[in-house]
C-alpha cells in the first residue's frame, strides 16, 4: 500500500495563467460601473447650466433653486407620500392578515389562497393598470354598469385614495410573502408554549404572533414606501388626466411634455428622488439587520395547531375570494374582452361588437416591431443578466476579493431606484459614451441594459439563497484538491447552482418582458418595447390594440412561469422577497 | 513524506486572539492531533495550514518549504498546497459520481485518462470502494461518503494529510470501526497527518501525539499517555477524561515526592513531582478516578500513607465498572473500579505515583 503515496503525481498544481483575482476584479469593476456609473453623469447634468448635448456648459446650482422654488414639485411631493403611505398601508395591512390567515388558521381553501395572492406580482403591473381602467376607471365597464343600471357609486380610482387601492393590490403579495416567510420560519413551538401556558388563541395572536412578525412588517413597510414612491404607470395614467402630479410623474412630464424642456431640472429632481430611495434602501438594511435577532431556528416539528376562525371561516374566505375577483380577475378579464370588441360598454352586449381587428393590429407597424423587441431583449437581456449575477454572486460569496463585501449591496440597490432614475442615468451615460454609446441609444440594446441592471437584483435575491445552502466545504474541497478559484466555480459551484441560475433565468425573462419605466426616456422610433408602446398608445386612446398588446404580456409571462415552475420546479414566490 | 512547522500563529477577530502563538512541529510520518473544546482555535490552525484562512502573524512550513510567512508576505493559494484534507461534512460533490469525484483532482493536475482510471480504482481499493465507483453521493451511505472523501484526499498523494473532525458525523459504533481503519491506513501509508477533533477518546487512541488547545493557546503537546497521566495544567486535566481536584499547601519536599496538605483537617498528602514545588504554595493535585483504590473499610490492605476514610454517596453502574461518588470527611472524590465494594464505609488509596501537580 505504501507504494501509493509515493506514485508519480504528487506534483503540485501549477499557478494558472490568469489569476482568479483577475477575473473577479473586472467582474467587480463591471457590476459597480453598470449600477453606480448611469447616476454619474445625471448628477453631472443636474449642476450644469444648460443640458450636456450643448457645449460649454458651467458649473451651477440654478436647476436645485429652480426645483425648490417651484410650488408645483413640492406640491407633488405631498401627493406622493400621502399616495406612498396609504398604499402602504393598506398593502401591509392586507399582507400580513393573509399570511397570518393562511399560515396560521383553518380558512377553507388556504393553500389555494396563499398561492393564487401572490398573482398578482407575477402579472405584467402596466397591463394590470390598463386593466384596472378599462373596468374600474372613469368610464369603465363596471362603474357605468354600476351607476347607469345600479345607480350605486363605485370608488373613483383616479383619486389619491383610489390610485394607491390599485398600488396596495400590486405590492401587497410584497408584505404577504415577507410576513408568510416569517411565519413559516418562526418557531411555533414558541405560540404552543403560550397555549400551554393558559393563553387563548386570540390573545397568542396578539402577544406572540404579531409582535414576532415585528420585523417582517417593517422590513416589507419599507419595500414598498420605496416602491409605491418610485412609482410611476398609475400617476401618469390615472393622475395626469385629473391634473394630480405625483414627484414621479412631474419630472417624466417635465422631460417630455414642456415647450422647453429642461433636462437639469429633471435631473436635480431625479437625484434628489434617489437620494430618497437611497435613504430608505438604507433603513431597511437595517432592519433587515435587526432582523436576524427574531430569527428562531425552527425544529421542523409538526404543523402548527391551528388557530380556529369558528363562525368567521367562510365569511372571511369570501372576502378574499371577493378581493382576488375584484382586484385581479375582473381586471384582466376586462382587457381580455376589451382586446375582442370594438368598444367595451354596458349599453351594448359585448358580441355584438365583436372584431379581430385589434389583434390584427398587433401584426403590423409599431406593435409588431414592440413586441419582436421586447421578446429580443428579454431573451438576451435574461441570459447576460443570469451570468453576470451569477459571477457576481460568487465573487460576493465565495471569493477572498478584497472589495467583495460591497458587491451584495449593490446588486440590491437597483431595486430601490425608481426605474425614471435609470432611464434618466442611461439617457446622459449614453450621450456622453462616445461611439457606443450612440450606438446603444440607437438600437433595443441600450434598453436592455438598462432593464438589466434595473432587475438585477431579482436575480441575486434568487441566487443567494441556494448559494448559501451549498455548504462552503464543497468548493473549500476543490481548492484543496489543487483547484483554481474559477476551475471550482467551474466545475463545482455553479453545477450546483444550476437550479438557482434556470429559475433567474425565467425571472429575468419575465421581469425583462415586463418592465417600462426606464424605457421611457430611452425610447423612440424604431426600439420600442412592449411597456413603452402601451402607455404611449393608451394616451392615444388606442384601447383595443392595448389591450390586445397586455394580453400577450400576460399570456407570454404565464406561459414562462409554467414552463419554468413545470421544469425547475421554481417556487411562484421568485425573487420577489428582495 | 515531510514534516511540518507552524511557528507562532497568531489570528484575531476584532478583538478575539482565535490564535494565539500557536507553535508545534508534526514529525515525518506522524498522527498528531489538534484536540480542545469548540473554539480553541484547533480548526483555524487546520484552516490557516490548509490555506483557507490567514493567519495575522507566523510562519507554516511543510517539507522545509515555507507555504506561509507573514513576515515576507508569502501565502500559497490553497490549491497550490498541495495537501489533501477530509472536511467535517466530507463535501464529497453531490453532482459527481465517486469516480469523478476521485477524478478530479487528477484531471486539475492534467493527467491523463488513462492513468486517471488505473489511479482512482487503485484508491477506490484502498478505501474499500471497488465496486460503486459509479454511484452519487446520494447513493452512499454516511461511512461510504467518508471514504470518498479520503479516497479524493490521498489520490493525488498529497504530501501531508489533514482531517477536520471527520468522525463526527458517523454513529457510536461506525466512528469506533472507522477510527482503527483511518488509523491504520495512515500507518501503512505512513501519510504525516494532522487530526482535528474535539472528542478525547479519539485524540488518544489514534494519536502519535496530542496538542491540546484552549482560547487559541498551547496548553500541552505529549503523547497520550503524557497528556492523561501528567497534565500540564487544570484545563489539560479536566479537558481529557475524568479527575478530581484536590486543592492543597505544599508542606514539604523529599526525593521527588512532594507532601501537600488537603481537606479541612490538613491530611498529608504524597505527590510524585518533577519538579521541587515552592514551599506553602498553594497547588491543585489532579488524579484520574481509575486511580484511586477503594476498599470496604474492615477488609483494606492499604493502610497508613495516602490512604483517607471515606463514606460513599452514591453508586452508578457504567457497565464495565462501577463509579463511586466518595466523601472523604469533607473532601469530595470521584472514583472508578471494576469491583463493586458492598459496604458504605471505605477507605480509598490514592497512589502518589498517579498524582499530577497542575497549578
Amino acid at each position: 500500500m505504501a507504494s501509493i503515496a509515493q506514485s508519480a503525481i504528487s506534483s503540485r498544481p501549477r499557478r494558472q495563467l490568469l489569476p482568479a483575482g483577475a477575473l473577479q476584479a473586472a467582474v467587480w469593476v463591471l457590476v459597480v460601473v453598470l449600477v453606480v456609473g448611469p447616476f454619474i453623469p445625471m448628477l453631472y447634468a443636474s449642476f450644469r447650466d444648460r443640458p450636456l448635448y450643448e457645449a460649454g456648459g458651467v458649473f451651477t446650482t440654478k436647476a436645485y433653486s429652480q426645483l425648490f422654488s417651484d410650488s408645483e414639485f413640492w406640491h407633488a411631493w405631498l401627493n406622493t407620500l400621502q399616495y406612498a403611505t396609504l398604499s402602504t398601508a393598506m398593502a401591509v395591512a392586507g399582507g400580513a392578515g393573509a399570511a397570518i390567515l393562511v399560515s396560521r388558521t383553518n380558512l377553507p381553501f388556504r393553500n389555494a389562497y396563499g398561492r393564487l395572492l401572490l398573482l398578482p406580482i407575477l402579472l405584467p403591473p402596466l397591463g394590470v393598470v390598463l386593466g384596472w381602467i378599462v373596468v374600474w376607471g372613469p368610464g369603465g365597464y363596471l362603474t357605468n354598469l354600476f351607476s347607469q343600471r345600479l345607480h350605486v357609486g363605485t370608488l373613483a380610482i383616479d383619486t389619491i385614495p383610489g390610485m394607491s387601492l390599485i398600488e396596495a393590490s400590486r405590492l401587497l403579495p410584497v408584505a404577504y410573502m415577507t410576513c408568510e416567510a416569517a411565519l413559516s420560519r418562526a418557531d411555533s413551538s414558541l405560540e404552543d408554549a403560550a397555549r400551554s401556558a393558559g393563553a387563548a388563541p386570540l390573545k397568542v395572536l396578539r402577544k406572540v404572533t404579531i409582535p414576532m412578525l415585528r420585523p417582517a412588517l417593517l422590513n416589507s413597510a419599507t419595500l414598498i414606501f420605496t416602491l409605491s414612491v418610485a412609482s410611476l404607470g398609475i400617476p401618469l395614467l390615472l393622475g395626469t388626466p385629473r391634473n394630480i402630479k405625483f414627484v414621479s410623474s412631474y419630472l417624466y412630464l417635465q422631460w417630455t411634455n414642456a415647450a422647453a424642456p429642461d433636462p437639469a431640472t429633471v435631473s436635480a429632481g431625479a437625484v434628489l428622488l434617489l437620494l430618497v430611495a437611497t435613504g430608505l434602501l438604507l433603513l431597511r438594511n437595517r432592519l433587515l439587520g435587526a432582523e436576524a435577532r427574531y430569527v428562531s431556528i425552527a425544529g421542523r416539528a409538526g404543523r402548527t395547531a391551528m388557530l380556529s376562525l369558528r363562525t368567521w371561516r367562510w365569511p372571511l374566505a369570501l372576502v378574499i375570494a371577493l378581493y382576488l375577483v375584484f382586484s385581479t380577475l375582473l381586471p384582466v378579464l376586462g382587457l381580455a374582452v376589451m382586446s375582442f370588441v370594438v368598444v367595451l360598454t354596458p349599453l351594448v352586449a359585448p358580441w355584438k361588437l365583436a372584431t379581430w381587428d385589434n389583434w390584427h393590429q398587433l401584426t403590423t407597424g409599431e406593435f409588431h416591431r414592440a413586441i419582436t423587441n421586447s421578446l429580443e431583449i428579454s431573451f438576451v437581456g435574461a441570459i447576460l443578466a443570469t451570468a453576470l449575477v451569477a459571477i457576481a454572486t460568487l465573487v460576493a460569496h465565495r471569493s477572498r476579493f478584497p472589495l467583495r463585501k460591497a458587491l451584495p449591496f449593490v446588486m440590491l440597490y437597483p431595486r430601490a431606484t425608481p426605474g425614471l432614475i435609470i432611464g434618466i442615468g442611461f439617457f446622459w451615460t449614453y450621450l456622453l459614451t462616445w461611439g457606443i454609446g450612440s450606438w446603444l441609444r440607437g438600437s433595443i440594446w441600450g434598453i436592455m441594459l438598462a432593464f438589466v441592471v434595473r432587475n438585477l437584483p431579482f436575480a441575486y435575491v434568487v441566487m443567494y439563497p441556494t448559494l448559501a445552502r451549498i455548504g462552503e466545504e464543497l468548493d473549500r474541497a476543490g481548492r484543496a484538491a489543487g483547484a483554481g478559484w474559477w476551475r471550482t466555480s467551474r466545475s463545482i459551484v455553479l453545477p450546483l447552482l444550476r437550479p438557482a441560475i434556470f429559475s433567474a433565468f425565467i425571472l429575468m425573462f419575465v421581469e425583462i418582458l415586463c418592465d417600462y419605466d426606464p424605457a421611457l426616456f430611452l425610447v423612440k422610433p424604431g426600439n420600442e418595447v412592449i411597456g413603452t408602446t402601451m402607455l404611449s398608445q393608451f394616451i392615444q386612446g388606442m384601447v383595443g390594440p392595448v389591450a390586445a398588446l397586455a394580453m400577450v404580456q400576460v399570456v407570454v409571462t404565464l406561459v414562462v412561469l409554467a414552463i419554468g415552475a413545470r421544469l425547475f420546479k421554481i417556487g411562484v414566490a421568485g425573487g420577489h422577497d428582495a | 513524506m515531510p514534516e511540518i512547522g507552524v511557528e507562532g500563529l497568531v489570528r484575531t477577530f476584532a478583538d478575539i486572539r482565535a490564535l494565539d502563538d500557536v507553535t508545534f512541529n508534526v514529525d515525518d510520518g506522524e498522527l498528531f492531533t489538534l484536540l480542545g473544546p469548540s473554539g480553541c482555535g484547533k480548526s483555524t490552525t487546520l484552516m490557516s495550514i490548509a490555506g483557507f484562512q490567514t493567519p495575522n502573524e507566523g510562519r507554516i512550513v511543510v517539507g522545509g518549504e515555507p507555504i506561509f510567512d507573514a513576515a515576507s508576505r508569502l501565502d500559497l493559494a490553497a490549491e497550490r498546497r498541495n495537501l489533501g484534507i477530509v472536511f467535517q461534512s466530507y463535501a464529497v460533490w453531490p453532482h459527481m459520481t465517486v469516480f469523478d469525484n476521485l477524478a478530479f483532482p487528477l484531471k486539475v493536475r492534467k493527467v491523463n485518462r488513462k492513468e486517471i482510471r488505473t489511479r482512482v480504482r487503485e484508491v477506490l481499493e484502498l478505501v474499500d470502494l471497488g465496486s460503486l465507483e459509479r454511484r452519487y453521493p446520494h447513493q452512499l451511505s454516511g461511512g461510504q461518503q467518508q471514504r470518498v472523501a479520503l479516497g479524493r484526499a490521498l489520490v493525488y498523494s498529497p504530501s501531508v494529510l489533514l482531517l477536520d473532525e471527520p468522525f463526527s458525523n458517523l454513529d457510536a459504533k461506525l466512528r469506533e470501526r472507522a477510527r482503527t481503519w483511518v488509523k491504520d491506513l495512515q500507518h501503512s501509508l505512513g501519510l504525516t497527518t494532522i487530526f482535528v477533533t474535539h472528542d478525547q477518546d479519539e485524540a488518544l487512541s489514534m494519536s502519535d501525539r496530542v496538542c491540546v488547545m484552549n482560547f487559541g493557546v498551547v496548553q500541552q503537546i505529549g503523547t497520550p499517555e503524557e497528556v492523561y497521566r501528567k497534565p500540564a495544567n487544570r484545563f489539560v486535566a479536566e479537558f481529557v477524561g475524568q479527575v478530581n481536584l484536590i486543592a492543597g499547601t505544599v508542606a514539604g519536599y523529599e526525593n521527588s515526592i512532594a507532601i501537600v496538605d488537603v481537606g479541612e483537617s490538613a491530611r498529608a498528602l504524597q505527590v510524585r513531582v518533577d519538579l521541587a514545588p515552592e514551599p506553602r504554595s498553594s497547588v491543585t493535585v489532579a488524579v484520574r478516578p481509575e486511580a484511586l483504590v477503594v476498599e470496604a473499610a474492615d477488609s483494606a490492605t492499604h493502610n497508613g500513607a495516602n490512604t483517607l476514610s471515606a463514606r460513599v454517596t452514591s453508586i452508578s453502574f457504567l457497565g464495565d465498572h462501577y463509579q463511586y461518588e466518595l466523601d472523604a470527611s469533607g473532601l469530595a472524590l470521584t472514583a472508578q473500579s471494576s469491583r463493586m465494594v458492598g459496604s458504605e464505609d471505605v477507605r480509598v488509596h490514592i497512589p502518589p505515583d498517579a498524582c499530577a501537580v497542575v497549578e
